[in-house]
C-alpha cells in the first residue's frame, strides 16, 4: 500500500513538474470571431513552449527555406526582441481606417496582435520569450548555422 | 528610558538616510521614445501612430547591414557631400549665436534655415492649397553625431540616435497639408500625448 502511495505521489509530482515546464514560458492565446454568416469562433490557448516544439518535429525540409530567409535577420530581431523585454508597455504600431483596426502592443512581458475588421477580429498574443525560443528553432533548422549554433 | 532613546534616535537617523539617500542616488534614466504620426484628412485614409523605444531603435540598428546601412552607418554614394566639410560647418554653426542662416524667397516656395536653442530648424512653406509645410527641428549635437564619423562619405545614424536619446523632447519634423499631417518627435511618454 506504502509502495502504491509513494509511486502515485512520483506519477503526481512528475505530472505537476511537467505542466509547470510546459507553461514556464506562457500561453499563445489565439481568438478569431467571425461576425458574417453563423460565426465559427476560434479560441485557441495552447503552452507557447510547444511553438519550439513543433517547429522541431516538422521535416527541416519543409522549414529550410524559411530558416535561411530568417538567418540574416537573426541578430535584428534577437536585438528587438531583447529590446521590447526592457521596455515598459506600450503600442508599438497601432493602424486605422475606416473598415479596418490593427494594433501591434508589448502588454507584460507579450506581443499582442489585434486586427478588427467588418468581417474578422482577430487577437493574438505570444510571450516575448517563445518568440525568441522559435526564432532561435527555426534558425537551427539549417545545419551548419554559425548564428544557430549561437542559441 | 535608555532603550526609548535609542530607538527614537536610531528611527530619526534611519529616516535622515532614506531622504538624503532618495536625495542624492541618480534617477534611472528615462525611457525615450520615438513617434510617428500620420493623420489624414479624409476618413478612409487612415491614422498610423508608431511608437519605438529608441533604446530598441538603438540596438537594431547596428545589426542591419543591407544596402548602405552597415553598422549604423550610412554610405552616401556619388560624393553626395561633394567635398564640403560639414564637421567645420556644423562647429561653426555651435558657436554663433542664435540667427538665421538661409532665406530663400520664391513664387511657389519659401525656405528659412534657422539656428535657435541649440537647434537647427528648417522652415518649407510651399504655396497653393495643396501646398507642404514642413517644418524640421534638429538638435545641433544630433547633427553633429551625424558627421562625427572619420569617412567623410559616411553619416553615422546609430550615433546620431545616441545623440537624440540624450537630447531634451523635440518635434524632429512636422508636415502638414490639406490631406495629410506628419509628425515625428522624441519624448518620454510611451503613449503619444
Amino acid at each position: 500500500m506504502l509502495l502504491i502511495g509513494k509511486i502515485a505521489l512520483g506519477m503526481v509530482g512528475a505530472t505537476v513538474a511537467g505542466a509547470g515546464l510546459l507553461c514556464s514560458e506562457g500561453f499563445v492565446d489565439v481568438n478569431v470571431v467571425q461576425h458574417r454568416d453563423s460565426p465559427p469562433h476560434i479560441h485557441v490557448i495552447a503552452p507557447a513552449m510547444l511553438a519550439p516544439i513543433a517547429i522541431r518535429l516538422v521535416p527541416d525540409k519543409k522549414l529550410a527555406r524559411a530558416s535561411q530567409q530568417i538567418q540574416p535577420w537573426l541578430p535584428t530581431i534577437r536585438a528587438a526582441l531583447d529590446g521590447l523585454r526592457n521596455s515598459p508597455d506600450l503600442t508599438i504600431v497601432e493602424v486605422s481606417n475606416s473598415e479596418e483596426y490593427v494594433q501591434v502592443a508589448k502588454i507584460g512581458g507579450e506581443i499582442v496582435v489585434d486586427v478588427a475588421n467588418r468581417d474578422d477580429t482577430v487577437h493574438v498574443s505570444v510571450p516575448l520569450r517563445a518568440l525568441d525560443s522559435s526564432v532561435s528553432a527555426l534558425a537551427s533548422v539549417s545545419p551548419g548555422s554559425d548564428e544557430a549554433a549561437s542559441f | 528610558m535608555h532603550s526609548r532613546r535609542y530607538v527614537v534616535t536610531a528611527a530619526t537617523a534611519l529616516v535622515c538616510a532614506l531622504f538624503l539617500t532618495a536625495r542624492t542616488a541618480p534617477a534611472a534614466p528615462a525611457d525615450r521614445f520615438l513617434h510617428v504620426q500620420v493623420s489624414q484628412a479624409d476618413k478612409d485614409g487612415g491614422d498610423v501612430n508608431v511608437n519605438l523605444p529608441l533604446e530598441v531603435a538603438e540596438k537594431i540598428l547596428p545589426t542591419i547591414n543591407r544596402g548602405p546601412l552597415h553598422e549604423g552607418k550610412v554610405t552616401l554614394e556619388n560624393d553626395q557631400l561633394q567635398g564640403i566639410d560639414m564637421p567645420a560647418i556644423i562647429s561653426a554653426l555651435r558657436d554663433s549665436p542664435d540667427n538665421k542662416i538661409v532665406t530663400v524667397r520664391q513664387k511657389d516656395e519659401n525656405v528659412d534655415v534657422s539656428k535657435s536653442d541649440g537647434n537647427i530648424v528648417v522652415h518649407v512653406h510651399e504655396a497653393g492649397k495643396e501646398g507642404n509645410n514642413v517644418n524640421v527641428t534638429v538638435p545641433i549635437s544630433v547633427v553633429n553625431a551625424l558627421f562625427s564619423t572619420e569617412q567623410k562619405n559616411q553619416i553615422d545614424v546609430a550615433a546620431a540616435l545616441d545623440a537624440l536619446d540624450k537630447a531634451g523632447d523635440t518635434f524632429l519634423v512636422t508636415v502638414e497639408n490639406t490631406s495629410e499631417h506628419v509628425r515625428v518627435w522624441i519624448d518620454s511618454h510611451s503613449q503619444p500625448q
